[in-house]
């Protein structure tokens, strides 16, 4: 099974690759509770969806099942996902779980 | 010729670009966040001159917040009635922070597609974006563009040559892949049941 470790592992390569695309002074924080999306944001719309997509796809490989982020589920969960590393930890270790 | 079209969004606006916009499209154009676009007008005038030469089978909008301030650009150019199709381009998110936290650019492009689908009946819209610009790439296929080809060394850019990567959106992609994803996308910045709770 796969840990909350493993699964930050993921998700700060995903922040890892964006922060690629920018300036000392424009990169994000690798932290659990770096806001992604909602009030106090970090990162804007286009890098959300960088993040995204890098998860979605390093999450799938590891865990063996397509794991989708921006479903109905994941949009109607009482706390957003996007909202830190975290949030967004814990729902794929909550899906991960469900398709153990 | 402007145009008087405005499409009317949850986070964002899309209204004529005029030429009083001139002085605030042109701060965006010189900033470093359009480092990846073709250079524009060098002065007020001269943008405000291009802006007002703008031919009639153009569209170009403003993105406007809901509290009236102008965030950034976006056009659908080269409409062509015959053939049904349409290119997006100068999309430019002026103001960086008004992106963040808020579905502005995703709405923005939901609105502009809805016009190009639904309003002028276009069955393919499409455009280029500079090889370099790999951020906005992703964004646009993650928003359903399918990439059609490469031109190589198109651009001069930052002193150097650089290739256009040809995104294309049909009809039936932009309603089966596009406005799902940019619901999605708008959906998720709406507050949650919990915290929409707090204030009964």
């Amino acid at each position: 099974m796969i840990t909350k470790d493993e699964v930050l592992a993921i998700i700060y390569a995903a922040m890892e690759s964006l922060n690629e695309e920018f300036d000392e002074a424009g990169k994000i924080a690798l932290e659990p509770e770096t806001k992604l999306f909602g009030a106090d944001a970090m990162i804007d719309s286009l890098s959300l969806v960088s993040v995204i997509i890098d998860v979605e796809s390093g999450a799938s490989d590891r865990l063996s099942f397509p794991v989708v982020l921006t479903d109905d589920r994941a949009i109607n969960e009482a706390v957003s996902p996007f909202t830190d590393p975290d949030a967004l930890a814990n729902y794929i270790l909550m899906l991960a779980h469900e398709n153990a | 010729m402007s145009h008087s079209v405005v499409l009317q969004g949850e986070y964002v606006n899309l209204r004529p670009l005029e030429a009083s916009d001139a002085g605030a499209t042109l701060a965006w154009r010189q900033s470093a966040r359009a480092r990846l676009l073709n250079p524009g007008a060098s002065s007020v005038e001269e943008q405000a001159a291009w802006i007002e030469a703008r031919p009639s089978i153009e569209y170009n909008f403003m993105m406007v917040l809901k509290s009236g301030e102008a965030v950034g650009m976006l056009s659908l150019i080269g409409v062509n009635m015959m053939s049904k199709h349409g290119e997006t381009a100068r999309f430019l998110i002026g103001n960086e922070d008004a992106d963040r936290g808020i579905p502005v650019a995703v709405e923005a492009m939901k609105l502009l597609y809805g016009f190009a689908f639904d309003h002028l009946g276009l069955h393919r819209i499409f455009g280029n974006v500079t090889s370099d610009n790999m951020l906005m790439v992703k964004w646009q296929k993650y928003l359903g563009m399918k990439e059609e080809g490469r031109m190589r060394r198109h651009h001069f850019i930052n002193g150097s040559f650089q290739d256009a990567i040809i995104l294309g959106l049909l009809e039936e992609e932009y309603r089966d892949v596009s406005l799902p994803r940019m619901e999605a996308l708008i959906k998720m910045a709406r507050p949650s049941v919990e915290s929409e709770g707090d204030s009964l």
